[in-house]
């Protein structure tokens, strides 16, 4: 945001939000962590006072002109420091806080550039669509005030997938700034280069927003999606100055590095003012002792939630999934909708809204009107709906960076403010919620790239040959380029011309267009379709081929916008799932027995694996309470895959050392492992599918049990590493989890469900973890490092 | 007879000696590509192409069309020609350049490539081919500079389907190799658009305009052995691998064949639009009409449509499409008279549409409300018209009409009538 909302102190406010927060807290505001607790945490962040910088002087007059009148008479200190690096051409990743005006960071240079040397363009790359939406109409206020008709009109436009054909050819010749998303610039522009021959000659900055969302796959695309821009700038003659925008992670720098692969100046402490806010976590109380099962944390949000609304204090409530927020929305609306035929006070908002009905609820969070917004991820980035008094989130986000951003989402500059997490049962969320000082402490998740996955850099290197022919030359990432173009050539893609000069060219020999086939969201362009067969046959999604067959199987409950269908008939040669709508209270879980075969170790606890695996039945799993209900068989064919994976290997002597029976080891083993993952996605910042995890349980081989945790994509995304690196930190998080835990016997919050494991599991478990960490055979094997190596 | 043999013909086993070489195996792959298709060198190293020129005289006979007979009048072009769009104001038209285009296939998109660029002109009473032939990639800059070249001596462009797909593939190589390019900005005529205003079924969408389908129609040349288009590509790819050039010399005969078919093609259409009567057939006189039409030529267009529709057969949609257009451009030279005849003729003709019965009866309604003061026909007519359906904007209009003409016809002639 670029205009500065000054908003005096309001008492009456304080006191509204200090009511909240002494009844939520039952008077103690100032208190120490209390793990049981149905409050566990109460944290201050205090206020935050404005340092100003100064415009640099390469600034354009008529920018600083045009931000003066919008009130905007100094920048903040990271603005100021930003357009510096950027002004003088260097790469910067920028990382401030929600609403501190990091948008200025980026479109203060650009603009500047653009009215010194009008022949100037700039792409602006974000996530979603609905992002760049968003920023178009700031870009817009700036830049009709900065153009002079006739001479100097800048033009600034989005280029997405909703741009119609016919306008297309216009923005190519009249855009200074193109609004658009890595999967266009990958499908649509690059492959299209001589189209925007103009755009790539001149380009000055690129602008990379959201940087943090860029991990894992996506990430690894973008990785190579860059490699490829900047390629075609080079054949153009340009070398645009990159400025990224992040939410707070450990790596900021690393991440740009790794994704753009040149150095980069950080910016990383905010100017901006801010005013107090108050962090609570809530922890639904136990209901049932035995099964470890907890109160609705929905429930607890709607109460929590109520508590801030009764004092006419506007909120943000973020669930974690659309359902969630449809049921949320019901309840805020049972306990403060309008009375019928007023403008209504409490909305939902999600993907799949209509984009007018969108800008309606953020126009009348923006004025006021909407008290409380019930909203999915969809509202946690930069799309501006003012900011509110209180943020409350039903369930951990999944990542120390996305709940500080979300989080971010209430707090005016002045004013005090709230934020409140409310645990689900799920372990991580038990984990977060009874350890606070992880997540207030310690620095939050790294995002990890790998560009050089070799599936995904040989996707590329098809589109880049397609793009521009390859000389034998160059280099694309760390692999050498003429080993990829070779396995290219077998297949008839490129044809390698010598030259008499001993240089090399590869000339692209294919009919095909190589980025139709390349989806940045997954690793493998091979997936299931399913098809609703409700009504006639509709295709309504798609699945990768690895997780095809787990959620997929016949009789799977598959979930799309809050529906549920059941699969009637999986084709896999065809790639095919059935399915047809029906109404029931549970889901499936694919049970998938999995080998893992070590190919080469590159540490004692990590290396190149053989995975094979194959799903064998599942389980009904009841929404909510995570009952098991019931299971089923089933025969699929095998899938295999060569990736990377970390490993724990329980020495026999701590394995012999247990006071216990054999099986019950094994249980503990289960119950191990089951914790292990939980603790490795927190630690990875990583999606649930992203990894896998398996058990060779030692009767063959050398008799010690290992727990695999592995890179669920063929040819792995860099996961081995930071989790050999993190072993130590691995296991003791396992094991604060596991005893933090106040079930009996194992809950679906620590060592898995009871009935899954057996009644020991938990014991054996933690008395396996005690061993393991005491045992200085196992804590070897973690180097002592704590950064994660790129 | 040309001058230079065709490809394919005549090359001696011996000079085959260099096939199956290492691709880029230097002298013995040139001197067979060059060998095999019949054409020379030019360029060096690896920025080296292929040039195969072919000339046929006056008497070469291309089905039962001889080149003597094409050859273009005065100023490099046909009488009629300045009629087409995209041709330059010049009623005489510039010396042209006929173009067509090989290409790595129809993706589009940088990757996409022009690997044979055939260029064919009309000088001294014969028809001369030029074909650049890319060997290797190294070589599309030099290549698209030579093309450049020849084409600055040119005043216009004739294509086939050319604005869509050659000219518009030509920029994006040209920009890729940040080449500035005049080629592109040439005055173009492609003649897709003209044929299908002529040749199209009107039933359908643009069927029946295959230059090939042309080719057998008027040329009555029939290929064999031709290569089906969507084998060129690999038939190039495999040239490019193994460097056998012998599978490409088709490719070359077909793209000749385009061009010669092209250039007759052009020669015809414009021989039509200078004199419609000439041995047209209704369908053709509807679409010279249209053209014409376009041209600003609205006299001459009116003249074409009369003799379509009176030389159409009753039912076809060849006539109604011919009165419909006659009373639309009669209308617009204000002979209201004649045009409500061809609206007329249009509304009794057997098989009319509903949505041109619709528009015929509401002009019929204007015609004798404003022109005839005759409310009671217009009324008849204004309620037919409504009675065939209409969007809700056009039915609001006519439901206003039909209130002013009951006021008309309550005021007047007195008495209304039922719709």
């Amino acid at each position: 945001m670029t205009a500065i909302a000054v908003r005096r102190s309001d008492p009456a406010h304080d006191l509204a939000l200090q009511g909240a927060l002494e009844r939520l807290t039952g008077g103690a505001v100032e208190r120490p962590d209390t793990p049981d607790g149905w409050v566990t945490a109460v944290r201050r962040l205090p206020a935050r006072d404005a340092a100003y910088g100064a415009f640099p002087d390469a600034i354009d007059p008529r920018l600083r002109a045009a931000l003066e009148a919008r009130g905007i008479e100094r920048p903040y200190t990271h603005q100021a420091e930003a357009m510096e690096h950027a002004l003088a051409g260097r790469h910067v990743v920028i990382t401030t806080p929600t609403a501190s005006g990091k948008t200025l960071c980026y479109n203060a240079p650009v603009l500047s550039r653009i009215l010194t040397d009008p022949s100037s363009r700039a792409l602006y790359l974000f996530p979603t669509k609905a992002l760049a939406q968003d920023q178009l109409a700031e870009l817009h206020a700036l830049s009709d005030v900065l153009s002079t008709p006739g001479d100097l009109e800048i033009g600034v436009f989005t280029y997405d997938g909703d741009t119609p054909q016919d306008a297309r050819r216009a923005i190519r010749g009249r855009a200074h700034i193109v609004l658009s998303n890595p999967d266009m610039v990958h499908a649509g522009i690059l492959p299209h280069h001589p189209r925007w021959a103009k755009l790539f000659e001149n380009l000055r900055y690129v602008v990379i927003d959201e940087l943090h969302a860029y991990r894992g796959v996506f990430g690894s695309h973008l990785g190579n999606v860059l490699r490829r821009l900047r390629r075609v700038c080079r054949h153009y003659g340009s070398s645009p100055t990159f400025i990224c925008s992040s939410a707070t992670i450990a790596n900021p720098r690393e991440l740009a590095q790794a994704l753009v692969e040149e150095p980069f100046e950080l910016v990383e402490t905010s100017g901006a003012p801010a005013g107090e806010k108050v962090f609570l976590f809530v922890n639904p109380p136990v209901v049932n002792q035995q099964l470890g099962i907890r109160r609705s944390y929905l429930s607890e949000t709607r109460r929590v939630a109520g508590e801030f609304l009764k004092r006419d204090l506007q909120a943000i409530v973020f669930a974690q999934s659309r359902l969630a927020t449809e049921i949320l929305t019901t309840y805020l609306k049972d306990d403060f909708g309008s009375v019928p035929g007023a403008a209504e006070r409490i909305r939902g908002y999600r993907g799949g809204y209509l984009p007018q009905r969108r800008r309606e609820i953020e126009k009348g969070l923006r004025e006021g009107q909407v008290r409380a917004v019930v909203s999915t991820s969809a509202l946690e980035l930069g799309i501006d709906i003012g900011a509110l008094d209180v943020a409350v989130m039903a369930g951990y986000p999944g990542t120390i960076a996305a709940t500080w951003q979300r989080a971010g989402r209430a707090g005016r500059r002045t004013t005090r403010s709230a934020a409140v997490l409310v645990a689900s049962s799920a372990p991580l969320d038990q984990f977060v919620v009874r350890n606070p000082s992880y997540f207030f402490d310690a620095s939050p998740e790294h995002a990890l790239v790998n560009p050089d996955n070799l599936q995904i850099l040989l996707d590329h290197v098809k589109c880049a040959a397609f793009e521009l022919p390859f000389s034998g030359q160059e280099s694309f990432g760390s692999h050498p380029v003429n080993e990829v173009l070779a396995v290219l050539a077998e297949h008839g893609f490129v044809h390698r011309i010598d030259e008499e000069d001993g240089t090399a060219t590869w000339q692209w020999t294919s009919e095909s267009y190589p980025a139709d086939a390349v989806s940045l969201r997954s690793i493998s362009s091979d997936n299931f379709v399913i098809v609703d067969t409700t009504r006639g046959a509709d295709v309504i999604g798609e699945t990768s081929f690895t997780s095809g067959p787990e959620t997929l199987h016949e009789k799977a409950i598959y979930l799309l916008e809050a529906q549920l269908y059941q699969v009637e008939r999986l084709d896999f040669e065809g790639r095919k799932a059935y399915v047809r709508q029906i109404d029931c209270d549970y889901y499936t879980d694919a049970i998938t027995y999995t080998k893992v075969t070590v190919l080469d170790a590159c540490a004692p606890n990590r290396g190149e694996v053989h995975v094979t695996s194959r799903v064998v039945g599942f389980k009904k799993i009841k929404f909510y309470t995570n009952e098991n209900i019931g299971s089923g068989e089933l025969d699929l064919p095998e899938q295999e895959m060569h990736t990377t994976a970390w490993w724990l290997t329980v020495p026999e002597q701590v394995m012999e050392g247990l006071p216990f029976a054999p099986d019950d080891r094994r249980d503990g083993i289960v119950g191990l492992s089951f914790a292990l993952r939980q603790v490795a996605q927190l630690l990875l910042m990583c999606d649930r599918q992203d990894i896998g995890v398996s058990i060779d349980s030692g009767a063959e081989d050398d008799g010690e049990p290992r727990i695999f945790i592995y890179d669920n994509y063929p040819g792995g995304i860099g996961f081995s590493e930071p989790l050999a690196v993190k072993h130590g930190e691995l296991l003791a998080h396992a094991q604060a989890l596991i005893a933090g835990c106040p079930c009996a016997q194992g809950c679906p919050g620590c060592v898995g469900p009871l009935g899954d494991i057996g009644p020991l599991a938990k014991a054996v478990a933690l008395r396996m973890l005690q061993a393991l960490r005491q045992d200085p055979a196992a804590i070897e094997a973690a180097p002592a490092a704590d950064e994660v190596p790129f | 007879m040309p001058r230079v043999p065709p490809a394919g013909s005549g090359v001696a086993p011996e000079l085959r000696e260099g096939e199956g070489a290492e691709p880029g195996a230097g002298s013995a792959r040139a001197t067979n590509a060059a060998e095999a298709l019949g054409g020379e060198w030019a360029g060096e190293g690896s920025r080296r192409y292929l040039v195969v020129e072919r000339r046929y005289g006056a008497s070469h006979l291309h089905g039962h069309v001889s080149v003597g007979d094409l050859l273009p009048t005065a100023g490099g072009a046909w009488p009629g020609f300045g009629f087409l769009p995209g041709a330059a104001a010049q009623p005489e038209g510039p010396p042209l350049l006929f173009l067509d285009l090989e290409t790595t296939g129809l993706a589009g998109g940088a990757g996409t490539y022009a690997f044979l660029v055939g260029c064919a002109w009309f000088a001294d009473d014969a028809f001369v081919i030029r074909q650049f032939l890319l060997s290797a990639f190294t070589a599309e800059a030099v290549l698209l500079s030579a093309v450049e070249r020849l084409a600055s001596g040119f005043g216009a462009l004739v294509t086939y389907n050319g604005k869509s797909f050659d000219v518009p593939l030509l920029e994006n190589r040209l920009a890729l190799h940040r080449m500035p390019g005049r080629l592109p900005d040439l005055p173009h005529v492609d003649l897709l658009h003209p044929a299908r205003r002529l040749w199209s079924d009107l039933s359908g969408e643009g069927g029946g305009c295959r230059l090939m389908t042309l080719e057998e129609a008027h040329c009555g040349y029939v290929r064999v052995g031709d290569v089906p288009g969507f084998e060129i590509p690999a038939r190039y790819f495999d040239f490019v691998r193994s460097a056998d050039a012998e599978p490409l010399a088709a490719v070359l005969e077909h793209n000749r064949l385009d061009l010669l078919t092209l250039a007759a093609m052009t020669a015809r259409v414009s021989a039509m639009l200078a004199s419609a009567a000439d041995g047209a057939t209704p369908r053709e006189q509807l679409g010279v009409g249209r053209l014409l039409e376009a041209a600003g030529r609205v006299t001459e267009a009116t003249a074409c449509f009369t003799l379509a529709a009176a030389g159409a057969v009753a039912p076809s949609p060849v006539r109604r499409e011919a009165l419909r257009r006659l009373a639309m451009g009669l209308r617009r030279e204000r002979k209201y008279a004649g045009a409500a005849e061809a609206w007329q003729a249009l509304l009794e003709s057997p098989g009319c549409s509903t949505a041109y019965a619709r528009e015929a009866a509401e002009a019929l309604a204007i015609h004798h409300e404003h022109r005839r003061r005759d409310p009671a026909r217009a009324r008849e007519f204004a309620a037919a018209s409504l009675r065939h359906g209409q969007s809700e904007r056009t039915a609001t209009a006519l439901r206003y009409r039909l209130a002013r003409l009951d006021r008309k016809l309550g005021s007047g002639a007195g008495g209304t009538l039922d719709l």
